[in-house]
């Protein structure tokens, strides 16, 4: 852990310089007012669909922020090869209705690529459809490992997000390093996919580091349940070492704040894979310092020597009055991607480029986002470090904050291909 | 012991909260005969509400244990939506078949769930840890929150305080005696609309002084109105439609099993609720206290 | 009686306009966009739907909040059979999915039709709900809150798995919609002019004296009960396959609230009402959503402006209008 973060400390050294130097040059070098040679004068349209309301709503809001704040900046420094960018917003409701909004944003607004969607559901039924109408999707969210073993391995025009149970992975890490001596665990997750996944994923892990954990009681509140107090009554009953929760809305701060009523955490450890997700929801008040908290793949912050973050933070929350998330991170991360590969096709073609060859110059991809350098795998999937840590109540907010913040690479906690066997992967790993 | 003491706790906390919902449902029905889906949306509107004043009140630099007393003074408040809401649109179907006064309902729930994402937005919010100034009991063994017992009271007050209206008051007899029959109220001289009103609106304050009530011990989340008619619905059911009664011993049968199943098998929380309401509307439609033909 | 309202009332105008409007739906896909013509596939099947759920409510007086049940029996029909046991001819899935929702509404039926009004309306809210976590509960079936996907079935034998995506949807699958649709328009026509039909309105109007006049109203409620379940998986299973994917979403009870919404847009006391409410509350959900966020607000209110003010729907108010002038003479 300690090397590979002393790598990635150099890494971003040296990236903060070439972010710096990139951003100083593109401030520059693209305040040009037309377009450049061989690209289309009509502006770039790029189709969004964030979920708005429901537990969805709480990251789809933040993605939809982030899109338009990458689309405000762009667009003040000249648009991409000089071509501005036009948002069209359509709403991630039912896989029924995502299917016709996304036919929508492709046959009668001829977007140019559509980014967006977070839930599983919804991107098993886009992804084919993207692949079928030739049209370049990038997800923010919503894979779990099942969902890309299963369906579709290599795609042209479907990009989809991180393997999500890679929070579970990285939390697990962080429990067999922070918390070694724990002999039982209880899992309280969302009943259904990526809540199921979590925990057993997590499971996995940490009994790769210590098999003698035993899991005492598992319990699985259904998306969107607002009271806990049974729930924290029998888990209190169970008297686990450590409590292991993958929530990511609106009921994390619940939970925390009725497990403070009772004191759980005062004899219990916790871990929570997601929680960061909400992370200015968890007031000092009722959120103990000690837990493990994930912030998923950005963590506010994160350093002050990566300028790209420092400045959309303070945007951010200049415009909106809370703190961003790591949503925001991956709505940030697809613009950026999309840009960048069509400025690398720019400059070997000499012309605008097809959907088709900005998805190959998409795959590999290294651009620079809110959290450092992140990109897409050769077979089309999103990796990005995450970002974890332990509490603690010692920072000028009223909500706590992380120290130390771990930063977990792909390589620790996202398996390497689309066709290896989650678990396999992680029977065979080393240390 | 202690496992029972948590269930039974827990469970009659969950209760509480059902069961101001519940009545406001039972009252309003009892007597208009509509089935209100937007009681939830008025719950959930005194919850956002409720976080409203207690951050003022706090930042105000006012005592903090006070905050019970704006919080309950925002939920009654509130219920001024209550005769808005009964003018301006629910009047105008008393005539017709009840089918389109759920309609209406249901249309009022759209309306103020975009109404709430439009003001308040759609992160979740808290009082903060504001409820902890109460402290915990120890009761054999089980951790109780203060809090929750004071809701739990307010609850019961609440139950005792309707019970006595309906009974002792000149206004519960006419609501006892006029329920469903809405003519002879007229023919006995009495002003029903006025009837009507006060009816709507004390069904209005009992959901948003609920919402306001249990917002200190969780936090708010979109679409929380709309999750709660479902449980609401099952437990007017098993309470039987129309009953006060009904409605507390309905809150107490639902919040209590699902706070058992939660303990014993956790798999099958909402499946029960679903097959109990079914077997209820199947076996005895009326429910355990409804009196009302089907 | 001005001369527009002569010619509207009389019954062959009826039946030109119905052939105009059924050329028009022919041949929308040669004028129209892609998009418009797949919003048209849906209203197909959505029309279907809101035809069964009219049997029950405009025919027979009783509200479902819980008609989505039955069409996500006929979509996760469709998924069964193309996904896990790869059958893929359109022809039996449909059979099938008649089969089971037939079934299914028998026994549901059984237990709803002795009610009425607010608590017919509640069970069959209570039952679509069941279905709903029953679907997200037992994941290892039905997948879940991930859902299933529906692949792309034979129709009428013919495997059209080469044609791209979109022109199979516009072109091949479309006209088999529209032919399902019309023949389903037309064989409902049949039933509610029929005798039972009759009866069925006897029952809407006044169940005790349908009662005494030797009608049973249970067992006619029943049958009303089935045929439109029946109605609904059609629906479902036709629409199925345009998604690509069916989910638990499709029977949450709110899906079921917009069925009504439609029928009751366009009139539920007409025949035509609900597929004028289907075409219109599919093309304006379409315009509004993309307009503003606020949609669901400004749904609920055109709801409740139809409760209070116009609950006869478009189709009423078109038919007020005729008639007005009729009597004023």
């Amino acid at each position: 852990m300690e090397k590979t973060r002393r790598e990635f400390v150099k890494l971003v050294g040296g990236a903060a310089l070439g972010a710096g130097a990139l951003l100083a040059a593109g401030g520059k070098a693209r305040a040009q007012t037309a377009p450049a040679k061989g690209v289309p004068a009509e502006r770039v349209k790029i189709g969004a669909m964030p979920g708005l309301t429901g537990v969805i709503g709480v990251p789809g809001t933040a993605a939809w922020r982030a899109t338009q704040i990458w689309a405000d900046e762009v667009n003040a420094a000249g648009g991409i090869l000089g071509r501005k960018v036009e948002l069209h917003m359509e709403e991630e409701t039912t896989a029924k209705e995502c299917v016709e909004r996304f036919k929508k944003l492709t046959l009668e607004k001829k977007c140019d690529v559509i980014v967006g969607l977070m839930s599983t559901g919804n991107g098993l039924a886009v992804g084919p459809l993207a692949e079928e109408l030739g049209q370049l999707w990038l997800s923010w969210d919503g894979t779990t490992q099942k969902g890309v073993e299963e369906t579709m391995p290599k795609t042209k025009f479907a990009f989809k997000s991180i393997d999500n149970e890679a929070e579970a992975i990285g939390g697990a890490i962080l429990t067999a390093k922070y918390f070694p001596k724990i002999k039982t665990i209880a899992g309280i997750n969302n009943d259904y996919s990526y809540g199921r996944d979590c925990w057993e994923a997590f499971q996995a892990v940490l009994k790769h580091f210590n098999p003698n954990v035993k899991a005492v009681e598992a319990l699985w509140p259904k998306l969107g349940e607002t009271d806990f107090t049974s729930h924290i009554a029998a888990l209190k009953k169970a008297k686990p070492d450590l409590i292991m929760t993958s929530f990511w809305s609106g009921d994390v701060p619940i939970l925390m704040k009725q497990a403070a009523a009772v004191g759980l955490f005062k004899t219990i450890k916790g871990c929570f894979t997601t929680g960061g997700g909400v992370h200015y929801t968890l007031k000092k008040e009722f959120t103990p310092d000690g837990l493990i908290l994930g912030y998923n793949s950005m963590y506010f912050k994160w350093t002050d020597t990566w300028p790209l973050l420092t400045r959309f933070v303070k945007t951010y929350h200049d415009k909106y009055k809370e703190y961003p998330v790591y949503e925001c991170d991956h709505a940030y991360f697809v613009l950026q991607a999309y840009k960048a590969a069509v400025e690398k096709c720019y400059s070997i073609l000499g012309k605008w480029p097809t959907k088709e060859e900005i998805g190959k110059a998409l795959s590999g991809i290294q651009v620079p986002s809110l959290s450092g350098y992140r990109g897409y795998r050769e077979d089309n999937i999103m990796t990005c470090n995450f970002f974890m840590g332990i509490t603690t109540h010692k920072n000028p907010y009223d909500f706590v904050t992380i120290d130390p913040v771990e930063v977990l690479t792909p390589s620790q906690i996202i398996k390497p291909t689309a066709g290896t066997k989650l678990y396999e992967w992680i029977k065979g790993w080393k240390s | 012991m202690e496992t029972i003491v948590s269930i039974l706790f827990s469970g009659v906390f969950n209760a509480s909260t059902l069961f101001l919902v519940a009545a406001g449902l039972q009252v309003v029905f009892g007597v208009q005969k509509v089935f209100n889906l937007a009681c939830g949306s008025f719950y959930a509107l005194g919850a956002y509400f409720g976080i409203v004043v207690v951050k003022s009140f706090v930042a105000g630099g006012f005592s903090k244990p006070l905050f019970i007393l704006p919080l309950i003074g925002a939920g009654l408040l509130l219920g001024v939506i209550g005769p808005i809401v009964e003018r301006g649109l629910i009047k105008f179907v008393y005539d017709r078949d009840e089918t389109f006064q759920l309609l209406l309902t249901f249309a009022i729930v759209m309306m103020i769930e975009d109404v709430i994402k439009f003001i308040w937005g759609t992160s979740p919010q808290t009082t903060g840890g504001i409820d902890l100034i109460y402290g915990r009991l120890n009761l054999f063994g089980a951790t109780l929150p203060v809090y929750n017992l004071v809701v739990i009271l307010c609850s019961l007050i609440i139950a005792a305080l309707i019970g006595y209206i309906l009974l002792n008051t000149k206004f519960g007899r006419i609501i006892r005696a006029t329920a469903d029959k809405k003519e002879m109220g007229e023919a006995l001289g009495i002003n029903m609309k006025k009837v009507y009103i006060k009816v709507f609106t004390l069904g209005t304050v009992l959901g948003t002084l609920g919402g306001a009530l249990v917002i200190p011990a969780t936090a708010v989340v979109s679409e929380m109105g709309v999750e709660l008619i479902v449980l609401a619905f099952a437990v007017v059911v098993i309470g039987g439609l129309g009953s006060m009664k009904g409605a507390f011993i309905g809150a107490l049968i639902v919040g209590v099993l699902k706070s058992v199943a939660i303990f014993t098998y956790p798999e099958l929380e909402m499946l029960t609720i679903y097959i109990i309401v079914i077997a209820v509307l199947v076996i005895k439609p009326q429910g355990l206290f409804g009196g009302s033909k089907v | 009686m001005k001369p527009w309202q002569e010619i509207m009332s009389l019954k062959s105008t009826k039946a030109i306009i119905l052939i105009v409007v059924g050329l028009l739906f022919l041949g929308l896909p040669l004028f129209a966009s892609q998009y418009v013509s797949y919003l048209m596939l849906t209203f197909f099947a959505y029309a279907i739907m809101v035809l069964g759920l009219n049997l029950l409510l405009g025919y027979t007086g009783l509200l479902s909040f819980g008609h989505a049940f039955f069409m996500a029996i006929g979509a996760y029909t469709a998924a069964f059979l193309t996904g896990k046991f790869s059958i893929l001819y359109m022809e039996v899935i449909l059979v099938v999915a008649v089969i089971i929702s037939s079934l299914l509404a028998a026994l549901i039926g059984l237990v709803c039709v002795r009610y009425i009004k607010i608590y017919f309306a509640m069970l069959t809210l209570a039952f679509g709900m069941l279905f709903y976590s029953f679907l997200l509960k037992f994941y290892y079936l039905t997948g879940g809150d991930e859902g299933m996907r529906v692949l792309r079935p034979y129709l009428l034998g013919f495997n059209l798995s080469e044609i791209p995506k979109m022109q199979f949807l516009t072109g091949n699958y479309y006209l088999y919609c529209f032919f399902v649709f019309a023949l389903l328009v037309f064989v409902m026509w049949k039933i509610v002019s029929s005798p039972f039909g009759l009866c069925l309105k006897a029952i809407r109007d006044n169940p005790e004296k349908a009662e005494y006049l030797g009608i049973s109203v249970k067992r006619y409620r029943w049958y009303a009960f089935i045929i439109s379940g029946a109605y609904a998986a059609i629906g479902g299973a036709l629409l199925a396959p345009a998604i690509g994917q069916v989910d638990p979403g499709l029977t949450y009870w709110t899906h079921s609230g917009t069925l009504v919404f439609m029928t009751l847009l366009g009139g539920f006391e007409n025949f035509f009402g609900p597929l004028i409410g289907g075409v219109v509350y599919i093309f304006l959900q379409d315009k509004v959503m993309s307009l503003t966020t606020y949609w669901r607000f400004i749904f609920g209110a055109i709801l409740a402006f139809l409760v209070i003010v116009a609950p006869g729907g478009i189709a009423g108010v078109i038919s007020s209008l005729v008639k007005k002038e009729k009597r004023g003479e």
